[in-house]
């Protein structure tokens, strides 16, 4: 018998046991549920001539409810022509004002109807001490929030006439007869006061209002590290199915000569190897390295270090030229000067990455005498920072 | 069986443990955002080594420091603020000391009188970094050329900072102005790149004007009215001496400029109203028209291989920049912009075309690259014209004139991202500079 057929047989072997089994045990577990018992009601047939006899016999009109029954439903909405009742204060509320109905009035004058002809507006100085002529909160639909005029305070009185008397105007300025000479500055001027001044010799207003790329910058928005969207929570961690496969197939084939039986030592070892070498899906770690760095956590440290990036002296070509340099941190938060490598560059070669190296380097070094502020408890997160040093918008084109 | 269990049951474990026993990922961030200022350093000074270089040393510290806060990238920490005392060239530099007055870049240097010549030695130190910068220095020159060497060593400092080539030690062409401004007398003069040691190379007897380097920097060529017409003039820099180029009579010649190779001259020739450009042999004289335009064709400026010459024509009605092969033929237009394009020039780096624009009445500096994108504007006046590269492309030079009737014209450079606009002194009123290449 070969293994096809051997596959044969078993499967059918299989199949048919399972067929007895489920006509042996499957009646009692996979039994229908009962449906549920069908409510009959009892009718009756009623012929055309009793139904006009039972309707001529009817009353004519059907009595109304009255009005207090519809009190329940929705509160009519209050327009200006129906207001709806307001409630009497209560006597207690306007013996002891308390602090609930004088905090933030702002949403009742929406909902209470205009009172200020029934009540006197209250003083403008002296709010703390008003009556609460607030009525309790109506409820109402939310249409009704239409704004409601205040009624205006009135104002102090004050004297309309000063005490003292203003003093008098200056006279006004009589017109030269003599009309002087009109100045002419180009005439005048000498050469270096024009030269001198401040407008024409200063180089910085001159360019920054004609050079295209710095009216660009200027509409540029600072860039932040903070996330477009928020991350995805980790995926639940999968079964490390592979390895053991693996281990069984090996395993499995003793008589083959390039993989020798392995002890059970050598698979757990397999087995432990593959899981820590993994990327990480067997568990997502946080739980010893703490959460995650976060975006405003990155953006102190952004904007830290970029207040010590220098890239006045560099040159032209080295403003074209990104770099990434990696550097080792210590747990207080200053980095290992000696650990600072270039790990990549892109759009310079030679010296030009070599300036761009140093400019970054000097950066991470002038910042991190002081220490980065970094949170201390999440320093497996932080303990190696990578950095790109990317000039595009500080070169000049 | 059992081996399959234990080590279904490890991995299990394992998996989780091993996300907590793997090294984490590095923190990555991205500046893009970082500040452009002086980089401030300390010239911890030229310490004299003989009692008779005291004077010199003293003279070339101020020079380098000069040369090095000239350029605007630079910001020089005053003595009065250091905290360690370098007696001696090969004291220790105590790094600390300097970065806690934020010292980046410290140069410690000795100058010495020895056989007849001055000897500098220095040193360039990255503060921060805690090393030196590239291997010490040693250079000697004749006590005359005392300013040269200083030049030399801010040469080396500056490119070893900024990875810029150096344009120090050069020297600037230009014409120096004297009178009233309706007759104004004119002259070729000759300076260091900061206004020192000027030196006259023709007298006021006739006007001069456009005077341009050539390559080596032994000769200029200019324009000049002595037969009452512009004609080229060749002057040999070292022994002022001067010829007459040829030309064909009842013409005129103006704007003229090397070749890269020094062996041929691009100008204007003005022929029956019409004006377009030739191209001279040197050695022979054999001329060579470019263009046949009934436009008015001047400016030319080659590129630095030689290969192309970027001009400004009005063949579209306004001045505008074109670009063409050095041979003559088709030329492609570059300048797009408002305004009109004049005076351009090739940069020695070969990346952009330095102009003149003008523009709803005022006169600008501007950049561009050769393809006439990424034009930038680096200033505005009543009236600025004729710029000049530094040899390292890094600097523009250019003439600025003051309006009114006693307005003068000066020297002005400004970097090229439009920072340290800063006049460049002259004796008196100057137009039309050109730099030298860098001396050897």
């Amino acid at each position: 018998m070969n293994r096809a057929d051997k596959i044969g047989y078993g499967v059918s072997g299989a199949l048919h046991a399972g067929v007895i089994l489920w006509a042996v045990v499957g009646g009692s577990w996979f039994q229908p549920k009962p449906s549920e018992p069908t409510v009959i009601s009892q009718v009756a047939v009623m012929s055309e001539q009793d139904f006009n006899t039972m309707m001529a016999s009817a009353p004519k009109d059907a009595p109304q409810p009255k009005p207090d029954q519809q009190a329940p439903t929705a509160p009519a909405t209050p327009d200006a022509t129906t207001p709806p009742e307001t409630p009497a204060p209560d006597a207690q509320a306007t013996s002891e004002p308390t602090p609930k109905a004088l905090p933030d009035p702002a949403p009742q004058p929406d909902t209470q109807p205009d009172v200020s002809a029934l009540t006197e507006p209250p003083a403008p100085t002296d709010v703390a001490e008003a009556p609460p002529v607030m009525a309790p909160p109506v409820e109402v639909p939310s249409e009704t929030l239409a704004p409601v005029i205040s009624p205006r305070p009135k104002p102090k009185d004050v004297p309309r006439v000063a005490p003292e008397a203003a003093p008098a105007p200056p006279p006004e300025a009589k017109v030269s007869e003599q009309a002087e000479p009109q100045e002419t500055p180009d005439a005048e001027a000498k050469p270096d006061q024009v030269v001198e001044k401040p407008k024409e010799a200063a180089a910085p207003p001159e360019a920054t209002t004609e050079i295209v790329t710095e009216a660009t910058k200027t509409d540029d928005k600072p860039e932040s590290s903070a996330p477009l969207s928020s991350p995805r929570p980790a995926n639940k961690p999968k079964p490390p199915a592979p390895a053991p496969a693996k281990t069984e197939t090996a395993a499995a084939k003793p008589a083959a000569p390039t993989a020798p039986a392995r002890t059970d030592n050598s698979a757990v070892n397999d087995a432990l190897a593959a899981a820590l070498g993994g990327e990480g899906t067997g568990g997502n770690g946080q739980a010893a390295v703490g959460p995650p760095i976060t975006a405003g956590e990155k953006d102190a440290l952004i904007v830290d270090v970029k207040q010590c990036w220098n890239v006045g002296a560099l040159s032209s070509d080295a403003l074209r030229t990104t770099v990434t340099l990696s550097v080792n941190m210590r747990p207080d938060g200053h980095p290992d000067i000696g650990s600072i490598k270039l790990v990549g560059s892109s759009g310079g070669t030679g010296a030009a990455v070599d300036q761009a190296f140093e400019a970054g380097k000097r950066a991470i070094v002038r910042c991190g005498a002081d220490g980065f502020p970094l949170p201390a408890d999440k320093y497996e997160r932080w303990k190696t920072i990578e950095i790109d040093f990317n000039p595009d918008k500080m070169r000049m084109k | 069986m059992m081996r399959f269990v234990l080590a279904m049951l490890v991995a299990l474990f394992a998996g989780s443990f091993g996300a907590l026993a793997q090294d984490q990922e590095p923190l990555h961030i991205t500046i893009t955002d970082g500040v452009i200022e002086p980089l401030p350093f300390a010239i911890a000074g030229f310490i004299p080594e003989t009692p008779d270089a005291a004077d010199v040393a003293a003279q070339l510290t101020q020079v380098v420091s000069s040369d090095l806060s000239g350029t605007g990238l630079f910001r020089e920490i005053p003595k009065s603020a250091y905290i360690q005392n370098i007696a001696k060239f090969d004291t220790p530099v105590n790094y600390s000391d300097w970065q806690a007055i934020n010292a980046q870049a410290l140069v410690v240097g000795s100058v010495a009188m020895s056989g007849g010549k001055v000897v500098v030695k220095f040193r360039l130190f990255d503060v921060f970094s805690g090393q030196q910068m590239g291997e010490g220095q040693q250079l000697a020159a004749s006590p005359g050329s005392w300013r040269r060497l200083a030049h030399k060593v801010s040469d080396v400092i500056y490119s070893r900072i900024t990875g810029e080539g150096p344009y120090f030690d050069s020297r600037v062409v230009f014409v120096s102005e004297s009178g009233p401004k309706n007759a104004r007398q004119k002259r070729l003069a000759v300076m260091d790149y900061d206004g020192a040691n000027v030196t006259y190379l023709t007298d006021a007897s006739t006007i001069v004007l456009a005077p341009r380097f050539s390559r080596d920097g032994t000769r200029v060529l200019y324009t000049t009215f002595e037969t009452g017409f512009p004609r080229i003039k060749m002057l040999d820099v070292a022994t002022a001496s001067a010829r007459l180029l040829p030309d064909v009579p009842g013409t005129m010649t103006f704007a003229p400029r090397f070749s890269p190779d020094g062996k041929k001259v691009v100008y204007s020739l003005e022929q029956n109203g019409n004006t377009d450009l030739w191209m001279m042999d040197i050695a022979s004289g054999q001329t060579q028209r470019l263009t046949t335009s009934p436009s008015i064709e001047t400016s030319p400026s080659f590129s630095p291989d030689g290969s192309r010459i970027v001009f400004e024509s009005d063949r579209s009605g306004t001045q505008q920049l074109y670009i063409m092969s050095t041979g003559g033929g088709d030329a492609t237009r570059i300048s797009f912009g408002d305004g009109r394009y004049s005076t351009p020039v090739w940069s020695p780096r070969g990346d952009m075309i330095a102009f003149t624009k003008q523009n709803s009445g005022r006169f600008h500096i501007g950049v561009m690259r050769t393809d006439g994108s990424e034009e930038r504007l680096l200033t505005s006046s009543f009236l600025d014209e004729g710029p000049t590269w530094s040899p390292n492309g890094r600097v523009i030079m250019f003439t600025r004139e003051t309006p009114g009737a006693q307005g003068e014209a000066a020297l002005y450079s400004v970097d090229i991202s439009g920072r340290n606009l800063k006049k460049v002194p002259t004796p008196g009123p100057a137009s039309d500079p050109a730099w030298s290449p860098l001396l050897p």
